[in-house]
């Protein structure tokens, strides 16, 4: 043995001798992992928080949060002199004067971004594959728990510079904190200490954003991991798949290694979109100042779904005896809370209304469950509207439509719209259901045609398993994906090979097999039966 | 000596003479008093009592504006540049600026009756269009974009002043926004110094005018260096996407970053 | 005996022995005698892991296809090393200072990006591929052990529970509970109560603004304001006359000259707050607290870019279009003595977003 492993191994010994954790490092290094691609939305999410600690962390050496304000003398050469806050002005000496600082902080932003729509499809996978069923409900609420927080975290986030764009959006914060019935005004005083914009938010939001929300989020990941690999991460069903146990790779070497490879890869995409586009450019909107605004002013994407729903809901105000209750109240309070609720009970109410109290272990495909697939359909197209019309004045600009008319297409489109995507949803659920039945039944179109004795064209089909006396397929859909192409047949459980279309390897030549008499008996002419 | 008594049957030549020239005289005095009276009626129309016509005085430029105007701009405005019901507004008082910034940008002539002209390819040259502007000028007054250096102003005020009085139309970069039912206010990237100068001072359609004591010409040029620095300076951050905001920053996020990590954990993953 | 012998006899015993049989712990000496990788085998039965199914991807060693692969992953970490030598010149080196007229500083961020995509994209797609095309083919089964714990397990638990709960004997000293309770309760008010350092309570500001009596209107750099200042059809943001009027989020106004032809419909009892072809409207949206800011002059709308409220001037900036609920507060204005635009008072109403207490 060489010097260097006795090194190691005697710098296990002594750590072993200390802790006595061996048997448990064996443990975890043995966990099996399914690893299906759908699988890994979660860790894009939980890399691009990384990500967000590091660049953050980064950017907090630098950033000044405070409201106090200073006259500009950096190079940006457009503000000079111009009057602004101390944490703008930091802002713009990440930017510009912090060598190698624009790219960190476009590099935060741009992960920022990522951390809420990663977190997003993988709470989408979740939902369409069943996956936050008994016992996993935990984990689903610590889920929407996390993309709440995350939220919070990406408002609070894009605030601190005081631009122009965010303390636009810091304005209708404290307009919505106003419209809560009762409690609002105190709330405003409370959250702004005083009237806005004050000299306390920038600070507060600081404190919110570095601290108290990262150290919230943290544990709340750490116990969502803790509770996947206690409660160890579902599969969807196939060969050698039940419910009591996983199929996969172990953790170390080879999961690791492409766990690894992957969260340098979504850094990788992460870097890359923090030098080629341009993301919050707040020299360009200027520093806060009440009385400005910017056309097509929008929060970041993951708060677009409010702008949405405040710029389509009419304008009911309540009075109430001698009191208001402002419009903006219902869509921007109301409304998300609701929809979070929602979001939050939903394994619950599924139970309740399917009646089921088992521990699942196994997903289930979309189609297999079109209710259910229906109504996320439905709740996904409520969203997009409401996202989609959070932009409409962009829309309406740059495709030349009537600002009024996209209003209104998204008044009476968030109403229609989702009963819409449910039916239709629903009929396509039940016709991939139908197809599956149909392939296993009737086995596999091989794109050959035969023409029977009597005429008739027939295309030959290759059965899956055993078929019947009349030849249907007895094999029984059991939840796994039905191969329905020849290419997929026997490849059950094994990986297709290829990236952009699967690679076939030939199929081998035989090579034939030649009697030497016979050939020459041939190239001489003469008939090949010696005995004709 | 007695004159014969004239017949009663055959006038003499002279008499015919007389009553003809009589009767040519007597036309021509109604011929003139009729056309001084319409010449003083229509003009009387006009207000200020401003001659419509040219005067023998006017310059080639003014000339060669008129009959431009006659040819294009006559249908929808009027002779006197009076305007016409439903389809064009007065053109009294508007201004070689207005007209200016109309023409060289091809808003005018209008394609079409619309919520807002759309800028597109001018008809007219450059110097046609100086031509007509002075015709114009010459009839009704108005604001005059000044000549020399229209960008020599300061650039942060420039900005300030940007940020205050155009960027909720247009946009913190000039890059457009939508106005009520239809309408637009324009990007910015197209316009050259003398179209802003011509804008801002003459407020086209439905954007404010704004005179010169209200935003000055120092002002002016201020706000044009902003303008016209912002669109010649790269974005050092990679490309500006459109420099619109968070809603083409999703659509990257999504297409581009989404898109780019759902290939990767498709390669990586296995499949069902 | 070689690692590929011993993992050729380990395959043969696991398939002679089945992929779920369960295995009795190896004790050590057995230990002692097995290869690394019979023991890796031994110790995942230990975990519940079964490997049913492991196979190097080039059986045969030192084929031309191995060493391909394993150059092509070699040479996504060699691209690593360039990429960082390529990222460190350019931090370096690269000019990067901003400048108004030379624009060759914009190419150090998309730069730095890109080198530090491919330095880390070569580890990663190193990494992928290392796993895929060198290291093992490999399946493997773990045993879940879902559910309730054992019942011994839960008994136990329980009785520890009840068994500590009377000792401390609160089940039956229901003065000490009470008074535990009390203390306990206490305790959690006192966490929250110096949170009232944070209450302020809701004053004046929410319904008042500067604007007073005789102030005058100025615009963004402190200029007083003429009639004839402004053309018909124009729009100023004007501010309070007053130190600090400039700053204060709750004045900013907007002083709109009308066109010729345009008149307002005043509200009732604010017939005299224009002034000749002139009105004053708070700048502050009555629905979200945005500027409303874009004046469109020949329709007398004004639009509200943040959620596209419209407020028609003619109707005294009442809403028309969009969430806002109530019209625009009207300041009201009159010309002073020196011919500058004054304020005759505050607004009459609260400006900005509404709220509860706002009648």
């Amino acid at each position: 043995m060489s010097d260097r492993a006795s090194l190691a191994e005697r710098a296990a010994d002594q750590l072993d001798e200390r802790l006595g954790l061996a048997g448990g490092l064996r443990r975890q290094l043995n966990k099996v992992f399914p690893d299906h691609w759908s699988f890994m939305m979660g860790e894009i999410a939980l890399y691009s928080f990384i990500i967000l600690l590091l660049t953050g962390t980064y950017l907090s050496f630098f950033f000044d949060a405070s409201m106090g304000e200073v006259r500009y003398d950096g190079s940006y050469t457009p503000l000079h002199n111009v009057e602004m806050s101390r944490a703008y002005a930091s802002t713009l000496k990440i930017s510009f004067d912090v060598r190698g600082g624009l790219v960190i902080r476009q590099i935060h932003h741009w992960a920022a971004l990522l951390f809420l729509a990663a977190m997003t499809i993988h709470m989408l996978r979740m939902f369409f594959t069943g996956a936050f069923r008994k016992p996993r409900e935990i984990n689903w609420l610590i889920g929407i728990t996390l993309i709440t927080m995350g939220l919070l975290e990406g408002f609070a986030g894009y605030s601190l510079p005081d631009d122009l764009l965010s303390g636009t959006g810091l304005r209708i914060a404290s307009a919505i904190m106003l419209s809560i019935p009762v409690i609002g005004t105190w709330l405003y005083f409370l959250v702004f200490g005083g009237d806005f914009p004050g000299t306390e938010i920038v600070g507060r939001l600081y404190i919110l954003h570095v601290l108290l929300v990262p150290g919230i989020i943290l544990v709340l990941i750490a116990v969502h991991l803790a509770l996947v690999v206690m409660q160890k991460h579902t599969q969807f069903p196939g060969p050698g798949r039940t419910e009591n146990n996983v199929v996969g790779e172990r953790i170390y070497p080879i999961y690791g290694a492409k766990a690894g490879g992957f969260f340098m890869l979504v850094f990788a995409v992460m870097a890359l979109l923090g030098g080629i586009f341009q993301i919050n450019p707040v020299w360009l909107y200027g520093p806060y100042n009440p009385a400005q605004v910017s056309a097509g002013s929008q929060p970041d994407w993951y708060i677009g779904f409010l702008e949405g729903s405040s710029r389509i809901f009419p304008s009911w105000e309540i009075h109430l005896w001698q009191h208001t209750l402002p419009p903006l109240f219902w869509p921007t309070v109301v409304l998300p809370g609701i929809m979070f609720t929602l979001a939050a009970l939903y394994p619950f109410i599924e139970a309740r209304l399917t009646r089921d109290r088992a521990l699942h272990n196994l997903l289930q495909r979309p189609r297999d469950v079109p209710v259910r697939t229906s109504l996320g359909a439905m709740a996904l197209s409520f969203y997009l509207v409401l996202w989609l019309s959070g932009g409409n004045d962009i829309i309406a600009a740059k495709f030349d439509i009537s600002l009024n008319a996209t209003t209104w297409v998204g008044r009476i489109g968030v109403i229609v719209v989702p009963p819409l995507a449910y039916l239709m949803t629903y009929r396509i659920c039940l016709g991939l259901q139908q197809h599956d039945r149909e392939v296993l039944e009737h086995g596999v179109e091989t794109g050959i045609i035969k023409r029977l004795p009597s005429g008739e064209y027939v295309e030959v089909h290759q059965p899956l398993g055993p078929v019947d006396e009349h030849g249907h397929g007895v094999l029984e859909y059991a939840g796994a994906a039905v191969p329905k192409k020849m290419n997929r047949l026997a490849s059950a459980g094994r990986r297709v090979h290829g990236f952009f279309a699967p690679v076939e390897e030939p199929a081998p030549v035989e090579e034939p097999v030649m009697d030497e008499e016979l050939e020459r008996r041939e190239l001489a002419g003469r008939p090949s039966d010696p005995n004709a | 000596m007695t004159d014969p008594p004239p017949s009663a049957k055959t006038p003499s030549r002279l008499a015919r003479l007389r009553r003809r020239l009589s009767g040519a005289a007597a036309l021509g005095a109604v011929l003139i008093v009729v056309g001084v009276g319409y010449t003083a009626a229509a003009s009387a129309g006009t207000p200020g009592g401003a001659r419509a016509a040219t005067q023998p005085q006017d310059s080639v430029e003014v000339r060669k504006g008129r009959h431009l105007y006659e040819e294009g701009c006559i249908t929808c405005h009027g002779m006197i540049l009076q305007g016409v019901q439903n389809r064009g507004p007065s053109l009294i008082g508007v201004g070689q600026a207005a007209v200016y910034f109309q023409v060289i940008t091809g808003r005018m002539p209008v394609a079409r009756q619309e919520a807002q002209a759309s800028r597109k390819q001018p008809k007219y040259t450059p110097e046609e269009v100086d031509q007509i502007a002075a015709y114009v000028q010459s009839v009704g007054g108005g604001p005059v974009i000044p000549g020399g250096n229209l960008r020599d102003g300061d650039l942060a005020e420039g900005g300030e002043l940007f940020r205050i009085n155009c960027a909720s139309c247009h946009n913190f970069a000039g890059r457009g926004g939508a106005l009520s039912a239809g309408k637009r206010a324009p990007e910015l990237t197209p316009a050259t110094d003398k179209e802003l100068y011509g804008a801002m001072l003459s407020g086209p359609q439905n954007m404010p005018v704004f005179g010169e004591n209200q935003i000055t010409p120092e002002q002016k040029r201020a706000i044009i260096n902003y303008v016209q620095t912002l669109k010649q300076t790269k974005d050092p951050g990679g490309s500006g996407i459109g420099r619109l905001g968070p809603v083409p920053e999703g659509l990257v996020i999504w297409i581009v970053g989404i898109g780019a990590l759902i290939l990767t954990i498709l390669w990586i993953g296995a499949k069902s | 005996m070689s690692e590929r012998e011993g993992s050729q006899r380990e395959r043969e015993m696991s398939e002679r022995e089945g992929s779920h049989g369960s295995h009795p712990a190896p004790i050590e000496r057995q230990l002692d005698r097995m290869t690394p990788a019979e023991a890796m085998r031994a110790g995942a039965e230990l975990d519940g892991v079964h490997i049913v199914h492991k196979r190097e991807r080039f059986p045969v060693p030192g084929t031309k296809a191995e060493r391909r692969a394993e150059r092509a992953v070699a040479l996504c970490f060699v691209l690593t090393f360039v990429a960082v030598v390529a990222f460190t010149v350019i931090f370096i080196a690269a000019p990067w200072h901003y400048s108004l007229t030379d624009n060759s500083y914009t190419w150090f961020t998309p730069l730095l990006g890109l080198t530090m995509a491919l330095a880390l994209a070569g580890i990663g797609v190193g990494a992928v591929l290392w796993a895929k095309w060198l290291m093992p083919e490999e399946e493997a089964v773990q045993d879940r052990h879902d559910g309730r714990s054992p019942e011994v397990d839960r008994q136990t638990t329980v009785a520890t529970l009840v068994d500590g709960w009377n000792d401390t004997g609160l089940a039956r000293r229901s003065v000490l509970k009470r008074a535990f309770g009390l203390g306990v309760g206490a305790l959690g008010a006192l966490a929250i109560v110096p949170l009232g350092g944070f209450i302020k309570k809701p004053k004046d500001e929410l319904v008042s603004t500067p604007w007073k009596a005789g102030l005058r209107l100025v615009d963004m750099g402190g200029r007083p304001i003429r009639p004839g200042d402004m053309m018909p059809g124009s729009l100023a943001t004007v501010f309070p006359g007053v130190p600090g009027g400039l700053k204060a989020p709750d004045a900013p106004t907007m002083l709109i000259r009308l066109r010729p032809g345009q008149t307002v419909q005043p509200r009732p009892g604010q017939e005299d707050y224009g002034w000749e072809d002139y009105v004053a409207f708070s700048k502050i949206c009555t629905h979200a607290g945005c500027p409303v800011s874009l004046y469109e002059q020949q329709t007398g709308r004004i639009l509200c870019p943040c959620h596209q409220s419209q407020f028609d001037v003619t109707l005294d900036a009442k809403p028309v279009f969009g969430p806002a609920s109530r019209s625009l507060p009207a300041l009201a204005i009159t010309v002073d003595a020196d011919g500058y635009f004054v304020a005759k008072g505050d607004y009459r109403e609260p400006i900005g977003p509404s709220f509860w207490e706002r009648p």
